[in-house]
């Protein structure tokens, strides 16, 4: 028994050991890498959380272990009764109130960040981004008018306002290293903010189940020198949100060829030939009755993003059936 | 009386050995009926999750499709939830506290007979629905508008038709059980049982039963609403009809927050029970793990809105949901106290029933302590939907409830059959959930803080990812496997009859229920002795004892 304790201890200190060095490495034990200020400060409330509840563990189940340990049975038998005690009021109180005392410096904490969270610095004139969570993208507006799918350009250093809006059902915006969560949800508007100090490249998924392709629903966020985010937003214009729809929302279901996927092979498809009978579909969707059928996913798309996709799908991806002659460009 | 004494005696085709079960009002035969159904639905449930884990198991694999990966997802969380964890503990709740109160049998016993018989029907409409058009529901367990409507995109077909018939049979069961066990616990206590010298266990029941008829009618008006916009044109849950969904949101966990702790409460009544018998003591602090009971009920019904933090709330009403469900811990911090201070001194025997209430602790303390994290709004940001939230109510729902159901059903097996389950068998059954519960839930942890959101069906990423759902899906196997040993161990106790024989008392326990035989006999005791503390059988073998010298 005496010869089992060093062991014990060992074991334990290399647990701890290889359990530092996996935190110091970020392998799952705290948030990702934070790149912006909310996100940071979400990361010193985990860090408060985390010292606490890992003390409050340590001690119970070292209690738990310890006294299973030392009150075993030792082969004494059922008959013989332990320690007939009843309680302890004084011991009651003491773990009644040293919780209290904890969870109030907790809360304390996150009054005390909160507000470095909640609230984008008041200084700052923030870049105001609409986003979409669209079945099975998001769609972001930018001041200037301009629209990209799937990835988000900003430039660093600024402060992002976004509002985060939802046509259909419920999404949850999601940048890990950007902060939080908050939920897109039709009918309402919800904001939150970020300011990527470094540039990089941040990415995320949405994060509430929002149907059959709920996993493919991935979002990107581009942090740029202010140089390029401006040549960016001026730039993007038919020929690169043809490509971000195709890729962005066709792709999702029909394969990055129109090869077909979950959605079926289009690449030859007639419909995809005439601006008219494709708008249609992007507006209404396809053989709705049907679960799982094409949604409308463009039924907020403008003019000219239609036209652009048209543009684009005429130019890439359809193929007239059996000669394979290309048909305008 | 031939009415009294046909239902005491059964006569003619109602003996038979199928039939008698069948009409059967005897809570103790009643309670037997739920816990095997419930155990039925554990192992369909428990498929459902492996075919899951299987599914993510590596990056971008394809057992299953995207479809079906959401139906089985829902008929999963649906299943543990509704048809699992819920009536096993009605379950435990009907053979027990009719015996531990030394009553004959519940107060309305043709009523009980009802709950159970629309608590399998509820489950077999559940997985019928697998068979209707468009297959089972997908929008989760919650069932979310605007994804659970009616529209193209969202949820046509009948899956979700028939899931929300299926919730309206079952809470119907559940409040029609709560109403009984409220009045059989208020009006049947042997003579001396007052409140304060009652079974912890029935405590636990009481305090589930009140919960239950508070949170159950919230969740049967939401479903309500949804079916009427799904099938009538309603607009409740639509929004650009003037609808809200938040409505539902706050109606959904007004019931489902408090349904958590109907979900665990019963379980503390366990361990409560078994380990002051295996640490052959008195539990430590009765009146403050009582009444910690109380306090958690009463804050449970005042935290739901955590579950709704990333949906926008105003700052204030976020912080006051994050204070109650922070005060909502020291109750649980005082039972979990007063549990370990039980083991102090005391002599301490491993018979299975102890490893799982030991386990218990252990596991439950984790999940609790993950849960202070996603109290603090803010981290919540961050933390909600993703894999941190699954890790942490698994080890509420699955190291806690089941641990603790599983303790429970070693415990007072030999009080319902009459033979002990195998304890070399029990053994391996706890040690191997026990690994293969960490190994499967204790990286999803680190899952979800690494960036991946609940409810994926795939995912791309190699590195830390695959490794940490790698070793997900292997735990549950292990897992699996230690379910198939306790199957192995009832195959081998009844149907090979190796299961040795209990006494009325094999564990030499405190409570009334092992004062009679093993099983008990229909009308349960010939006579109840006058109850002089919470521990008349200890009482009883002292007197024994002091005649006997």
């Amino acid at each position: 028994m005496r010869r089992k304790l060093p062991t014990l201890v060992l074991a334990v200190l290399l647990a701890l050991a290889t359990a530092g060095v996996a935190a110091a490495s970020n392998g799952g034990f705290t948030p990702v890498q934070p790149a912006s200020p909310n996100a940071h400060h979400i990361q010193g409330a985990y860090y408060l959380i985390l010292g606490f509840t890992s003390a409050i563990f340590v001690l119970v189940e070292s209690l738990l272990v310890v006294f299973i340990w030392k009150y075993r049975s030792r082969g004494r038998s059922r008959a013989v009764e332990g320690a007939q005690v009843h309680g302890h009021t004084r011991l009651e109180l003491i773990w009644t109130a040293f919780p209290v005392v904890i969870l109030a410096v907790i809360a304390a904490f996150v009054f005390y960040e909160l507000p470095s969270i909640d609230s984008a610095p008041a200084a700052a004139d923030p870049i105001h981004i609409t986003v979409e969570g669209h079945q099975y993208y998001w769609q972001f507006d930018y001041p200037n008018g301009a629209r990209s799918i799937g990835k988000l350009v900003v430039p660093t250093g600024a402060v992002v306002d976004l509002k985060v809006v939802s046509p259909d059902v419920i999404h949850s915006w999601w940048i890990p290293a950007l902060g939080g969560k908050v939920q897109a949800i039709p009918g309402r508007v919800n904001h939150t903010w970020f300011r990527a100090d470094k540039a990089g490249t941040f990415s995320g998924q949405c994060a509430e189940l929002c149907g059959v392709f709920h996993a493919s629903m991935l979002g990107t966020v581009a942090a740029k020198p202010a140089s390029s985010y401006h040549a960016y937003i001026t730039q993007i214009g038919p020929a690169t949100i043809g490509q971000q729809e195709w890729s962005g929302v066709c792709a999702t279901c029909h394969g990055n060829l129109g090869q077909g996927g979950y959605g079926p092979n289009i690449s030859s498809s007639t419909l995809l030939n005439s601006r008219s009978s494709l708008l249609g579909i992007l507006r209404n969707g396809l053989d709705t009755s049907r679960a799982g059928a094409m949604p409308p996913v463009g039924d907020t798309w403008t003019q000219a993003q239609i036209s652009a996709l048209v543009a684009y799908v005429k130019k890439h991806i359809y193929k007239a059936a059996p000669a394979g002659g290309t048909s305008g460009g | 009386m031939a009415a009294r004494s046909e239902a005491v005696y059964p006569v003619g085709w109602k003996s038979g050995r199928v039939a008698s079960w069948l009409v059967t009002v005897d809570h103790k035969r009643i309670g037997i009926l739920y816990i095997a159904t419930s155990l039925m639905w554990f192992v369909a449930g428990g498929i459902l999750a492996l075919l899951m884990r299987s599914q993510l198991a590596t990056p971008g694999e394809h057992f299953l499709t995207k479809d079906s990966y959401n139906q089985v997802m829902t008929m999963h969380g649906t299943t543990m939830i509704f048809l699992v964890v819920i009536p096993i503990l009605a379950g435990f709740a009907n053979f027990l506290v009719p015996l531990m109160i030394g009553a004959r049998d519940m107060a309305f016993p043709r009523l009980n007979a009802l709950s159970y018989w629309l608590f399998l029907l509820g489950g077999i409409v559940l997985w019928l629905s697998w068979f209707s058009k468009g297959g089972a529901a997908h929008a989760g367990w919650w069932s979310y508008p605007t994804l659970s409507e009616n529209f193209p995109f969202a949820s046509p077909g009948h899956g979700q038709d028939y899931w929300i018939l299926s919730i309206h049979i079952l809470t119907l069961s559940s409040l029609l059980g709560a109403i009984n066990f409220i009045v059989t616990i208020h009006n049947m206590r042997a003579p001396g049982m007052t409140w304060m010298r009652m079974p912890l266990f029935v405590w636990a029941i009481e305090t589930y039963a009140i919960v239950l008829l508070v949170a159950l009618p919230a969740l049967s008006a939401a479903v309500t609403l949804l079916l009427l916009d799904r099938t009538v044109g309603t607009h409740f849950f639509i929004p650009s009809h003037g609808g809200s969904i938040l409505l539902y949101q706050h109606m959904f966990w007004f019931f489902g927050h408090p349904e958590v702790y109907v979900m665990v409460l019963p379980v503390f009544g366990m361990i409560s029970e078994i380990l002051p018998v295996f640490a052959r003591k008195p539990i430590f602090g009765y009146k403050a793990v009582a009444f910690s009971t109380l306090g958690i009920a009463f804050f449970s019904m005042l935290v739901w809105a955590h579950h709704m933090f990333t949906t926008g709330m105003p700052v204030g009403l976020d912080s006051f949901f994050m204070i109650s469900s922070m005060v909502i811990a020291v109750p649980t911090g005082i039972k979990i106290f007063n549990w370990i201070a039980t083991t102090w001194r005391g002599n301490l025997i491993f018979d299975t029933p102890m490893l799982f209430a030991l386990g218990f602790i252990a596991l439950f303390t984790m999940g609790g302590l993950s849960g202070i994290f996603l109290a603090a709004f803010p981290v919540d940001w961050q933390l909600n939907d993703s894999y941190y939230v699954v890790a942490h109510f698994h080890y509420v729902l699955f190291g806690g409830s089941a641990f603790g159901f599983f303790g429970g059903l070693y415990y007072w097996w030999p009080k319902m059959f009459g033979r002990t389950l195998d304890e070399r068998l029990g053994k391996w059954h706890f040690w191997l959930l026990f690994v293969g519960f960490n190994l499967t839930f204790l990286p999803q942890h680190m899952l979800g803080l690494l960036g991946m959101a609940r409810r994926i069906y795939t995912y791309h990423h190699g590195g830390l990812w695959e490794a940490y759902n790698l070793m997900s899906s292997i735990g549950s196997g292990v897992m699996a496997l230690a379910v198939l040993v306790f199957l192995v161990n009832i195959w081998q106790a009844h149907v090979l009859r190796k299961g040795v024989r209990a006494g009325n008392d094999p564990w030499l326990a405190d409570t009334l229920e092992w004062y009679t035989t093993s099983p008990p006999p229909a009308h349960n005791f010939d006579s109840v002795p006058y109850v002089t503390s919470a521990r008349p059988l200890r009482d009883l073998r002292r007197r024994l004892a002091e005649q006997a010298q």
